[in-house]
Order: C-alpha cells, then structure tokens, then sequence
C-alpha cells in the first residue's frame, strides 16, 4: 500500500476525491424512472399507481407524483408502458431534504 | 438557532460550523441495522474495498457510537430497535450527523404499523437521505461526501422528465 502512495505521489495523482469520471459499468445500475409527460394519460397513471410495489408513485389532479425515496427502481413500471417511462441514469440521489425527492410529473396525454 | 447578542451560542455554532468543516477529511462512522435485510450492509461494506477505499477519503468505521461523528442508519427502524438506535444517537458526541441508507428509511418498502415505525426522519433528525434499493457503494460514498460538504446535492435539480418536454 505504501509503494502506491509513492507511486501516486510521484506521478501527481490525487485519489483523495470523488471519481470525476463515472465508470462505464454504472450505466447499468438500476435507477428510478423518469416519464414522457405527453404519453401519460390518467387511465394509464392508475394503472401504474396500482402496480407500484413500494407505493411510490401517487396521483394528484393532472399530476403524478414521484417519491425518489420510496421507488426502489424495480423497474415494474417500465415493464408497463416501455415508451413513456425510462430508466432515469441518475442513481446518485442522496439529498438533504425528504421534500427534495419528490417530483411531480405533469399528466399531458390523451384521455380529457 | 442562535440568539443575536449571545456571545456564547454565537462561538458555539461557530465553533459547530468549524467542526462540520472538519469533518470532510476525517470522519468517523457507525453503521446501525434497523431491521434491514443486510443488502444495505453488503453495500456499505464494500466502501471498504479497494475500488472504493474509503479510507482515502478520510472517513473511516468505527465500532464505538463514543468514536462516531456520522450514523447511517439501515432499514426500516423496526419498534424494537428504536431504544438501541436512541441510545446509540445519545452516545454520540456533538455534533453529530445522521445519514438515512436505502428505500426502508425513507419508507419505501414498509409502512408504518405495530412492529415498524417506517420512516426513520420520524425518530432522529436526518441529515442525508440515500435512496435506492440498495444504493450502490458509489451512491453511498456520494451521500457520504454530501453530509459532509464536499459534494453538492444533485438530485433536488432534477425534474424525472424525459423526451421531448425535458426543458418545461
């Protein structure tokens, strides 16, 4: 562990910080959904809240609402409509507030 | 907080505000199991591997509450853990910080009822929420460096709006 130190010395590298470029391989770690407002119709919303395993989406008025804390990015709800819902590729989440993980989706689609 | 005019309580969360300064290169951390199912625990132990190294970050585990500036705090603080996790809490020296890991927590996973409290913001104070089911070490190690001060938070910016509406 010591030759490393040298070694990192001597050539200037600093390791003493947060990797400033991600590894390839996170980009397949499991990750919250993010929604095509245009795509989501309410019919199609309730259905989503239903089968959320972890209660983490909710329906207010036009708006889904999602609970970052909650979602354990099972990823139930892609299976579901695959082209209004992605995988979000943000899995560093961690936040200082609980009213920073919730997010509202404006419900857009179809069905007045 | 403070009182203006209190010369006391002014040094005093100057000398708190100091000390949080100083945490981001020395740190120590307990970990406590709240009825977690061990995913959480198998994450935060890899921290300690050698693609993480957490020791270069100068945050280090330590098994005392006594030695310990940050708690994490796994699972979905089951009823029975509670006077444990308040003694630990207690045990702490000020000032102290608390750090929620994974969906139980944060009340993802269960709800509360007679055997669990659900969310752990309801029992202590918590500083930094970790999401995710488990979050990854680099999630972890993230949040670590959020609670305290050396990364900013990314997630509160974030809309989880795709396609072609992203900029509304």
């Amino acid at each position: 562990m010591a030759l490393w130190f040298f070694r990192g010395l001597g050539r200037q590298v600093v390791t003493t910080r947060y990797p400033s470029v991600l590894d390839p391989w996170t980009a397949a770690l499991p990750t919250p959904p993010s929604f095509v407002p245009s795509r989501l119709t309410t019919e199609l919303v309730h259905r989503l809240v239903e089968s959320c395993p972890s209660g983490a989406l909710r329906q207010e008025d036009r708006e889904l609402v999602l609970d970052v804390g909650a979602c354990t990015a099972c990823g139930t709800c892609q299976r579901i409509a695959p082209d209004a819902i992605t995988a979000s590729g943000v899995f560093e989440l961690a936040a200082t507030s609980c009213a920073h993980l919730v997010k509202r989706v404006p419900i857009r689609g179809g069905d007045k | 907080m403070t009182v203006p005019g209190h010369e006391e309580d002014r040094l005093a969360a100057r000398l708190a505000g100091d000390i949080h300064g100083l945490f981001g290169r020395s740190l120590h951390i307990r970990t406590i199991d709240t009825g977690s199912c061990a995913v959480c625990e198998s994450e935060i132990r890899l921290l300690l591997a050698p693609h993480y190294d957490l020791h270069r970050l100068g945050l280090f585990f330590t098994p005392a509450p006594r030695h310990a500036d940050l708690l994490m705090v796994t699972g979905p603080v089951v009823r029975v853990m509670e006077l444990p996790l308040a003694k630990t809490y207690a045990a702490m020296p000020e000032p102290k910080l608390v750090v929620a890991v994974g969906a139980c927590p944060l009340g993802g996973v269960f709800d509360e009822d007679e055997i669990v409290r659900g969310r752990l913001d309801q029992v202590l104070p918590v500083d930094v929420f970790i999401p995710g089911c488990p979050p990854s070490p680099l999630a972890l190690l993230q949040g670590l460096l959020v609670a305290v001060g050396r990364l900013a938070e990314k997630v509160g910016a974030l809309s989880f709006v795709a396609g072609e509406e992203t900029s509304k």
